[in-house]
């Protein structure tokens, strides 16, 4: 499995725009751009999350997301300009298995949500753990666990200590937060900006400018972070 | 391109700004009436000929004619008394909790302007018809998007008939779509790179660079449409264009819209991210009528069954698991050898100036061919055998290359 990704990864840097013909490879924009890929069950609020990151607001209401969404936010840090993409992903089990797999590429953040009213969504993480981890060449990227709803205070059914210690057993800081709480969007922004400085101060992202040698795209192998919040 | 107003569904349209100009559309919309009735009322019912008029421009113009002939597509009788739950599905279903996320979120699948009340009872019905449909066919899995196409049958046929068009629906069009995994459903996908190949290489080219993969046509494939277009009368159009022909016309459909899209998509950032987001994000306002008729010659010109050698290196190229398969026998029927070397000198094989012409040609009996081909294959056993053959040369090939 992993070699096979590995594999691929290859193939993607080294065939990336050469084709004759393909002028809109050029020129390339030097921003840096930050991959994070949002997953957990159907319902949990990853659409709103990312909508909320993105647009800054809630959106009005929402659907099933089918596949995978993507949206985008350019973001400054520390006089840089970066561009952070999150991939929001179907919540169905049945669209992670063959579909989802091609939106693992060249990721470098994971966002686990869960419902802190649904017991089950919080109960389904060891699950989306090992999805994502055999998708995943590297195991150690950043990963972030997002208790989503809590503005729904009288239906919580996650206690945070029992978050906050699975989010301990799996080395990943634990964030609590409501996608629609006016007083959340700070959190909302909070959240997804800490782990985009996260990121910059980790070496190897991917340019959105293809690099003239594979080699340097590789991600490298780094200590696990058992608390880097 | 001058284009009809199809987004009329009665005579009196804003966009005909000439009184001869809407004379004259009224007389053809007239005539076409008059044709289906005349089909529907001949003894036998003329299902071809109501075949093609589903196809042809502006389809089955009208909700009250789509209650008639979408019964009769399908081949469902009316008289039939509808299946019944025989006990509280609710209670027993695994796929409830699913269905019932997916149809509360579903808003926007409703008229803007009817009243909460009516929409919650529909939107209840929706459930039922859903749940009913799973409990009588175990051996479909619903997926996040099937409630899409069933809330369309429930709001033009209602909840009767809804059940028993989408129950035939399901077991032969959707069936692909509601097997246990949703390998099939990809291998579908796997045909959209080739066509657009067929018609403009420069284009599938680029798409190939930028790695963009065909996600970003799910939901246009598995829902018919209905979950990205906001205008339902654009819908049931399309639901009248496909109910009428080969189960896997949505996906010419698909690639009709990205060939239509061609330089937007080429003005993009060769990259994943670029061409995904413009490409999910579907313009309102396509030209429905002209993109139907390209559909329908794209299929003519090259069929499925000349399209699944490239489906399959397609499928090849993602390196999916080829174990997923488990009946290799049609496939061995199938077999090129020649197909790695067609496929890796593909660039200078490819014939640019037949590519050229394939949207200019004039298809006098198109419509008759796409209704043959849709009477021929998309009910019965016929249907399945089609689709099931295209995908089943895939892992055969797979297996060619890495025995």
């Amino acid at each position: 499995m992993a070699s096979e990704i590995e594999s691929s990864l290859e193939a993607s840097f080294s065939n990336s725009c050469v084709v004759p013909g393909a002028s809109g490879c050029l020129p390339p924009a030097r921003s840096r751009i930050f991959k994070i890929i949002v997953i957990g069950d159907s319902n949990v609020g990853k659409t709103c999350l990312t909508y909320r990151f993105c647009a800054g607001r809630f959106p009005d209401r929402t659907e099933a997301t089918i596949g995978v969404d993507f949206r985008e936010r350019a973001v400054e840090i520390d006089g840089e300009r970066i561009k952070i993409q999150l991939w929001d992903t179907a919540g169905q089990e049945r669209f992670r298995k063959s579909m989802v797999q091609h939106y693992y590429r060249n990721v470098h953040a994971v966002v686990f949500v869960y419902d802190v009213t649904n017991l089950a969504s919080f109960r389904s993480l060891p699950a989306w753990i090992e999805e994502c981890r055999q998708h995943l060449l590297a195991g150690d990227i950043p990963r972030i666990l997002v208790g989503n709803k809590c503005d729904l205070r009288g239906a919580v059914q996650v206690p945070t200590d029992l978050a906050q210690k699975f989010a301990d057993a799996h080395s990943m800081p634990l964030f609590e937060t409501s996608a629609k709480s006016p007083h959340d969007s700070d959190h909302v922004e909070a959240i997804f900006m800490t782990l985009a400085h996260k990121l910059k101060s980790h070496k190897p992202l991917v340019l959105s400018q293809p690099a003239a040698d594979g080699v340097a795209l590789q991600p490298e192998a780094r200590p696990a972070l058992p608390c880097w919040c | 391109m001058a284009l009809r107003c199809e987004q009329c569904d009665g005579p009196t349209c804003s966009r005909w700004d000439g009184g001869t100009q809407e004379a004259d559309f009224n007389t053809k919309r007239k005539k076409k009436v008059a044709e289906i009735y005349q089909a529907l009322n001949s003894e036998p019912t003329d299902v071809a000929a109501l075949r093609r008029m589903a196809i042809s421009e502006g389809g089955l113009l009208t909700d009250e004619i789509r209650r008639k002939v979408w019964p009769k597509l399908l081949n469902v009788s009316t008289s039939d008394p509808p299946p019944v739950p025989g006990k509280d599905l609710r209670e027993v279903s695994k796929d409830y909790q699913q269905v019932l996320l997916d149809v509360r979120r579903s808003l926007r699948r409703f008229p803007p302007g009817m009243p909460d009340e009516q929409r919650e009872g529909l939107q209840e019905e929706l459930i039922d018809i859903i749940l009913l449909i799973l409990e009588r066919n175990p051996q479909l899995h619903y997926y996040q998007g099937y409630h899409d196409i069933v809330v369309t049958f429930l709001l033009v046929v209602g909840e009767k008939l809804a059940t028993s068009l989408v129950e035939k629906l399901s077991t032969h069009h959707l069936r692909d779509f509601m097997d246990s995994t949703m390998d099939n459903t990809k291998h579908i996908l796997n045909y959209l790179m080739p066509i657009i190949d067929q018609v403009n290489p420069e284009l599938h080219d680029f798409m190939q660079s930028a790695e963009v993969g065909t996600i970003f046509a799910l939901s246009w494939l598995i829902t018919w449409f209905g979950h990205v277009l906001s205008d339902f009368r654009h819908v049931v159009r399309l639901y009248d264009f496909f109910l009428a022909c080969h189960p896997l016309m949505p996906i010419y459909f698909a690639a009709v819209i990205v060939l239509y899209r061609e330089q937007e998509v080429l003005d993009c950032d060769c990259d994943m991210a670029s061409v995904h987001h413009l490409l999910s994000q579907i313009p309102q306002d396509l030209p429905y009528e002209t993109l139907i008729s390209r559909a329908g010659d794209l299929f003519v010109q090259f069929p499925p069954s000349e399209l699944t050698r490239e489906a399959a290196a397609q499928q090849q190229a993602e390196r999916t698991a080829a174990s997923t398969f488990k009946d290799f026998e049609l496939a061995s029927a199938q077999q090129r050898p020649d197909m790695v070397l067609r496929q890796r000198f593909r660039g200078l094989l490819r014939p640019e100036a037949r590519t050229k012409d394939v949207l200019t040609k004039p298809r006098t009996n198109r419509f008759v061919k796409l209704a043959v081909m849709g009477l021929t294959v998309a009910l019965g056993a016929a249907a399945l055998a089609v689709v099931k053959s295209a995908l089943e040369w895939a892992p055969k090939f797979q297996l060619q290359l890495f025995p």
